[in-house]
Formats: C-alpha cells, structure tokens, sequence
C-alpha cells in the first residue's frame, strides 16, 4: 500500500449528510489525490469530496458512502502573480488564508461568504457559496479562471487557465462550480483578482416595509449608483438594509451622500454606520445566514422582494423557530435560517412545497440548504430537477459512469 | 435520402425560399470572417422559429447530416465554416426582441438580434448591453453565444457569458432543452455556462435571456501616445496596479496607428504606441481615477495626452480603435488576426519578441489590442499574390499563439478556436484536458453532428452511452429483481 492510499478509519464526525464513511483519506499533494481516485476506481468506491466541512450536510444523504477525500492537506498557493491579478491554488486553502495573503498585495478575491476561516477553495466552488459582494463583483462563475480536476478514474484534466481572457475550449470551470463534487474532485483553482478598494462605508436603514427595500433600491439605481454590497436582514416582515460602497474617496463621499438622498426619497432615514457598527453588522448577518437547524436558500426575481416577502416568505418563517432573513435585494436571492420547529415534517415539506410552486414560473427555487437529517426522508432538499436535467444526467454519466462521486447527493439523485 | 427528397422535406418545414440549394446563392455562406478557409454547403436553411430548427435538427438528426449553425458570419475564426455535406443553419430571420424587464434588467432575444440593437432597444430608458465586439454593429446574440465575445470593454464588465442568465436551446436530437432563467443559481449544473463558448458543437441557440445595465453616470476618455509599446505597457501596469478598475485600456503600435489613420483621417501623431482609455461609472470616482490615470501615464513616458472635447470627438477616437482590423487593409493586401492572450505585465517583452519573430520573418506585424487583459491582436500583414508568403505568414501567425501558450496565456482571448485554431488546442491543453471536454461534448451530441471539425483537433467518438442500465429479460419478464 503506497502512502497516499493510507487512510484513517470515519467516525460520526466525518459523516455527510448522515452517512458516516468507512474511511477517511488526506492526501497531502494533488499526484496522492489523484492516486486515491485511480487506485479506488476498479473497486468502484464511492467518494465524496470535502474541504472545511462547512457544508457537509447539504444535498440529500448519499446513496452509498466508502471514503471522504479530504483535501486539506492540498493548501498550497501555487502561483501568485501581483501585477496580472491572477492567483492558483489547492483546493484546500481556506478563504481566509488566501485572503491574508492577497492582502499583502492590495488586492482579494471578491467572494465573501461567512465563516472564511473553515471554508475551503474547492467547497467554495464546489458550493457555489457567495456573500454581499456579489451585489458588484458576480458569484465564482464570474472570478473563476481556470480549474484543475481529479475526475473518477483518477485522470487529471484542466479548463480554462491563468489569463483573465480565454476562450479557448469548453468551460470546465463554470461546470464545476455548484457541482458539488459530483463530477469530479477540484484539486487547484485559478482565480482573477480585485484590488482592495482605497475605503468604504456602509449606510443602513431601519425597519423597512419590504417595498421600501426595493423603492431604495429602485432609487439607488435610478441615480446610477453603484454599491459593492447590499443587504436587507429581517425578522417578522421589518428589513435592515445595509449598503455598501467601495472605492476612492471621492467617489465613496459622493455615493453615500447621494444614497441618504435616495432614502429621503422613500421616505426613510438613514446613516452610516461606524466601523464598528459597520463589523457587528457583517458578524449579525454571517449568524443569520449560520445559525439555526435549518436554512433555505430562496431565489426569485429582483424586483418580486414585496412579493416574496408578503407571499412567500411567511408560511417558511411559519414553520421555523426564531427565523431570520439574509436577502440580497439588487441579486433576487436570500437565505432564510432558523430552528425547524413543532410543525412535523409533513407541514414543512408541504410549505416549501407551496413556495417552489409559487416561486417555478420565473424559474425561481427553493433549495433546503441545511436540515435536521431525519427530514432527508420526506423532503428532497433540490426541489423539482431543473428542465434540463435529461441532459444533466447524461453529463453526470459521462464524467462518473460508476456513479462514484458523491452518489444520489445532488439534483435529481444524481 | 437522397438530396431531392431532403430539399423537399426542409422546404416543408421552412418554406422553399428559406432552403437555399443553388450553388450560385450557397457562395455567400462558405466562409465566414475567416475567408481562407471556404467549404460550400449542402444547403443552407434559414428557420423563423425555435419549431422550425427543432423540425430541421430532428429531421438531420434521423439522416446523420451535419448542421452547422451560423449567425451573421462576422466571426475571425472559421466557426461558421461549413462542414463537407452540412446543412447550414442561418439564423438571422429568428430577430425578434421577445421580452423586455427593466425592472429586473433583463431582456430575452432570438438569436438572430444585432449586439447593437439590443442595447439601442433600451438606450432611452438608460440601459445598455455590456458586450461589445468590435463587429457589433453587425454580429448577432447567438453568434456572440456561441463565441463568448468579448469586447474592448470586458475588462470591467466581462464578457458574453457573464451577462447571459439563460437559454433555449435545440440539440441535435431535435429536442428543446431550456437552460437557466431570469432567476438566479436554478439548482443543478451550470449548463448555460457550459453552452456559452461552445461555438455551434452543443446544440442551436435559440433564444437568449441578457443581462442588462445602467448606463454609468459618467465616462472619461484619454488617448495617449508614447515612444514605444514599452512606455505604454508599463503605463498599462501602473493604472491596474493603482487599483484602478478601467472600462476599457486598448493600446495600438506604430503600425496600427498608421491605418488607423489612413482610413478615419484622424489627426493622430506618428508615434510608436497609443493607448485609448475609458473610466466611467459614478462621476466623482470617474473625476478622481481618470485624473490619477492621467498622471500615471505621464510618469510612464507619456509624450502627450488628449481628452475628447465633447463626445463626437470620443466617437471618433473609438472609430478610429474599432476600425483599425480593417484599417490594416489600407496599408497591406492581405493579413492574418490572431487572438492570443497574455498576462499583462508581459506586454512590453511579448511585443519585442513578436517583433523580433516577424523581422525573421521578413514580414510586418501590426498590434492593436485589448490591453488591460493581456489580449493581442496581432495583424500579420502579407501579400496573397507573393509566392509562399502567405505560408510564411500562417507559420508566424502560429508562432505568435505558441509564444502567448509559453507566457502561460492563451491561444485565444474573443474570437474562438473555431477551424482556424482547433491544431492548436494542443498546445494549451493535455489528451487528458480534452478527453474531460470530449465527455462534455458527448452528453450534448452522441452523433458529433453539431459543427464538427471545430474546436477540438482530431474527432472524438463517444462509444456506447455508459451507466445505462439494460435490464435482464428476466427482470422485465418480473421473474428477477436488481435487488
């Protein structure tokens, strides 16, 4: 047995979704990973993919479960390169450590989920996790440059690469992100870049009607501003919204006082709130989008946010104990957490039932991102497959005819 | 079925006149922008409605013919090249506008609409479409589609895939599959990221949800002339490395400088190299980041700087940019467009090189070119009528792409593989790398009779469908079980 196939034996703790693993492995260079996968391919062994760990439980629990390849030991930066803006890295370099070292440079990755410290390159992507600043900057799809995969059989292929500007080829990257491991493990990432913004600050405003959120939005637009983040955080149907503007002073000054002009406008008050204000915001809004038993991920269209909120949203914070809302008016998407509460399963798979009835005419989704696991057996967490699933399910045979990577875990049971 | 019959059925599908057979009218479509490759088609066929290709696809699909999508032939790589015995399918009758949401900035089109149209639909309401080729005046969505097109403007904004939410598409099959929506992240693969790029080997694009934008507040502009592409380069380096995020850094060299002159009758100054900047967005940033461009460039080297005086002379400006591939005609018969892509602080060294590849070659080599992301234009310049000159320029034309490979970027930054690129692909990716691509393309089209001979350099056969399950007669019988 060669070093890279030694492996731990899985406990409780490194369960996915339920499932504990027969073994766990942490190869420490990708030649080791790729080497798992190759020699674990006859036997056909089922292999889910892991990073931080952060989201483990999401997805339904997989069919069948043989080993957790940790990519933890794979937390090398592979080439930074200041002057184009553009870094690789191993899937296993946390957010926070990568963000560390950019910042040396004046510059970060404009991704900016919660919990940067556990959240790992390759869960990222894997996840397609995101945060306020895809109010300005595009989710991963948009950041990502390149990709490196270990695909089923242990075979090594790329896409992509390390210039911003490439055609050349299929888009590998933008397949993998939110596949959630299920076509292949991603061993390096390459990734543009932004500089860090000569300062910022952000505006609030308080107890909001869900139609004043989109009127100050509507207003903010009206006036061509341009915020790196916005964020309405709300508990019983009264939003907090949070606005961020980035760049040179100048322009910073200028957008905030146009923003307090846009909210009188509304009519409502606002302020800016003081760097600390400004961290305990970002510390209430990661809780909100971590806390609770339970999280559903919601996407509608923008301008509906008065529509989801009056319609759709109370029958889900119906079924949660202490509910409370991140949503990112100006993207259509939020996330609603809280602790499932006395309503028995079957009431809550009925209500996210009704949501993702409400929410499917403008292809709208509902995704149950985080759940007690016994709900696994009355709810599928992905909805209804998307209309392209055929053609999903084709891919995923492709990629993994064995059907090892993560099975039954993603949309649709693939 | 013989070609009699297949006329006749298309024709029933699209109508005679949409189903061009006579050799005469099938000229027109045997090349696109790439003119020295050129292969007649079958027949080319011009569908109105997503019903129609569906028919048309099923119908080739059944009879294993090739289609070959194409929208208005503007592309520089061959991609709307016909295959030998392909139909063509044109689809610039499909240009409707279908739906038009300001309020959550989308637009759904056909695939036939103009880049340009799509953003003069929305202009008066102070919205536009970011994408913009240089042919934009001309190109159409689904060509964009099919090319990830980008645009001077792409280094804030992106490029094609990064403003399409969702799209309608017809695989070869003939079924209709619907990718993505106006909503964001719909759970499962990223397919519309996926078709995005795919140059026609995927399936028929057939309606396009876009993303749309404000109209920034405010945009400066400056043109910049410098000694030599050396002063210029660093200039370009200092101004990202300021964190400034500009709309659009395009720089031009002696040559370039020279047609574009030629054929707008600019006043610009014979100098060695330009650059032609935009900042926009809210305009007390936009005053602040171009002043402090400004002055960047000058400490580079700058010889002079000039600012529009009004927008008619900004129009001008970018004429005399947007034009210069044609420009180039002025001062040579003939020349070749590449589309390599290199990281930028590589610029001023790659150039030199390029330059000492062209001396050797006793041929000339303009550059005009998307600096802020490192993607060269580099026009070499010959002439068709000179014995072997024109293979002398089609081998430094390939050296030039392995050049930008070597600089760790890439055979192509807006214009695609297409035929004209496809030997290349090697260069860049592993068997490995284009085996994983290959899957990709088999989970599309099993048959490879979506453009083939594009893209990948040597066909890929997808065998059997693996991981599906045949069934024991026994089992259907309801004897024995999978358990």
């Amino acid at each position: 047995m060669t070093g890279a196939l030694s492996a731990r034996e899985g406990t409780a703790a490194d369960a996915v979704a339920g499932v504990v693993p027969r073994v766990v492995h942490t190869p420490s260079t990708r030649t080791e990973c790729a080497e798992i996968f190759r020699a674990t391919s006859a036997q056909g062994v089922a292999i889910a993919p892991m990073g931080g760990a952060t989201e483990r439980d999401l997805g339904a629990p997989p069919r069948r479960l043989d080993a957790v390849v940790s990519s933890l030991g794979l937390n090398r930066i592979l080439e930074y390169a200041p002057p184009d803006q553009v870094v690789q890295v191993e899937a296993g370099v946390t957010l926070a450590a990568l963000q560390d070292a950019l910042a040396k440079e004046g510059q970060r990755l404009a991704i900016d989920p919660p919990d940067a410290a556990r959240t790992t390159i390759g869960g990222l992507l894997a996840t397609n996790a995101f945060g306020p600043l895809r109010t300005r900057y595009g989710s991963l799809r948009d950041v990502l440059i390149g990709i490196s995969i270990v695909r089923a059989d242990g075979s090594v292929a790329r896409g992509g690469g390390k210039v911003v500007k490439n055609v050349a080829g299929f888009d590998l990257p933008k397949l993998m992100v939110g596949a959630l491991g299920t076509l292949g493990m991603i061993e390096a990432a390459t990734f543009r870049l932004h500089p860090v913004p000569e300062t910022q600050t952000t505006m609030r405003a308080r107890g909001l009607t869900a139609a004043q959120v989109r009127a100050i939005v509507a207003e903010m637009r009206e006036r061509r501003l341009e915020p790196a983040a916005v964020v309405a955080l709300g508990e019983g149907g009264a939003w907090d919204l949070f606005v961020r503007f980035e760049g040179f002073a100048a322009g910073v000054r200028q957008q905030r006082d146009r923003f307090a002009e846009a909210a009188g406008e509304v009519p409502c008050a606002a302020d800016e709130l003081s760097a600390d204000d400004a961290r305990l915001h970002r510390v209430r809004h990661d809780a909100s989008r971590t806390s609770g038993s339970t999280c559903f991920k919601i996407s509608a269209l923008p301008a509906a946010f008065a529509w989801l909120a009056a319609e759709v949203l109370p029958p889900l914070e119906g079924v949660l104990e202490g509910a409370s809302g991140v949503f990112y008016p100006t993207l259509g998407l939020g996330f609603l957490t809280g602790d499932a509460g006395d309503a028995g399963d079957a009431a809550i798979t009925a209500t996210i039932a009704r949501a993702r009835a409400a929410l499917a005419p403008s292809r709208g989704s509902l995704v149950v991102q985080r759940c007690p696991l016994a709900m696994h057996a009355t709810l599928d967490v992905w909805g209804p497959p998307p209309p392209a699933f055929p053609l999903m399910k084709r891919l995923k045979e492709r990629f993994d005819p064995g059907g090892r990577l993560n099975p039954g875990r993603f949309v649709g049971g693939l | 079925m013989n070609p009699r019959e297949l006329t006749s059925e298309i024709s029933a599908i699209v109508g005679a006149k949409n189903c061009i057979v006579e050799a005469s009218e099938l000229g027109t479509y045997e090349c696109d922008g790439l003119t020295s490759f050129r292969v007649a088609p079958q027949m080319v066929v011009l569908p109105k409605s997503e019903d129609e290709v569906a028919a048309v696809m099923r119908l080739a699909g059944e009879h294993g013919i090739p289609v070959v999508p194409r929208g208005a032939g503007t592309g520089l790589s061959g991609g709307a090249l016909p295959a030998p015995g392909c139909i063509l399918l044109g689809t610039s009758r499909m240009k409707r506008i279908l739906d038009v949401d300001l309020e959550n900035a989308t637009m759904r089109v056909e695939p036939g609409v103009i880049n340009l149209d799509v953003s003069r639909a929305v202009t008066a309401a102070g919205f536009y479409y970011a994408p913009d080729p240089s042919s934009q005046s001309v190109c159409t969505i689904g060509g964009n589609v099919a090319e990830n097109s980008g645009g001077a403007h792409c280094l804030k904004y992106g490029f094609t895939a990064n403003h399409v939410l969702g799209l309608r598409i017809v695989l070869a099959t003939g079924d209709v599959v619907e990718l993505g929506g106006p909503s964001l992240d719909l759970p499962g693969y990223d397919l519309t990221g996926v078709v995005v790029g795919s140059e026609g080997t995927l399936g028929v694009v057939t309606e396009v949800t876009l993303r749309l934008l404000r109209t920034p507040e405010a945009t400066r502009t400056f043109f910049a002339t410098f000694p030599s592409t050396d002063e210029a380069g660093d200039a370009v380096s200092a101004i990202i490395a300021s964190g400034i995020v500009p709309a659009a850094i395009e720089m031009m060299d002696r040559l370039a400088i020279v047609a574009a002159k030629a054929a707008t009758g600019l006043d610009w100054p014979d100098v060695g190299a330009a650059l032609l900047m935009d900042v926009d967005g809210p305009i007390a940033e936009v005053e602040h980041t171009s002043e402090s461009a400004v002055a960047l460039v000058r400490k580079a080297g700058a010889l002079a700087v000039r600012r529009p005086a009004d927008d008619a002379e900004r129009a001008l400006m970018w004429k005399g940019r947007k034009s210069a591939f044609a420009a180039v005609g002025r001062i040579s018969p003939s020349y070749i467009v590449q589309d390599g892509v290199i990281p930028r602080s590589e610029i001023a060294k790659v150039l030199r090189e390029i330059a000492a590849l062209a001396a050797k070659a006793g041929l000339r080599v303009a550059n005009v070119f998307h600096a802020g992301d490192g993607n060269l234009h580099p026009l070499v310049l010959y002439d068709a009528r000179a014995p072997g000159e024109e293979e002398r320029a089609e081998a430094l034309g390939g050296e030039i792409l392995k050049l930008c490979v070597r600089y760790g970027g890439s055979i192509t930054g807006e214009h695609g593989v297409g035929k004209d690129k496809a030997q290349y692909m090697g260069e860049m990716f592993s068997e490995s790398d284009l085996d994983a691509m290959g899957k990709l393309r088999c989970a599309f089209d099993e048959g490879n009779l979506m453009n083939p001979g594009k893209v990948f350099p040597t066909p890929r056969l997808c065998g059997d469908r693996p991981g599906v399950y045949h069934p024991h007669p026994t089992e259907l019988a309801g004897v024995a079980g999978r358990g």
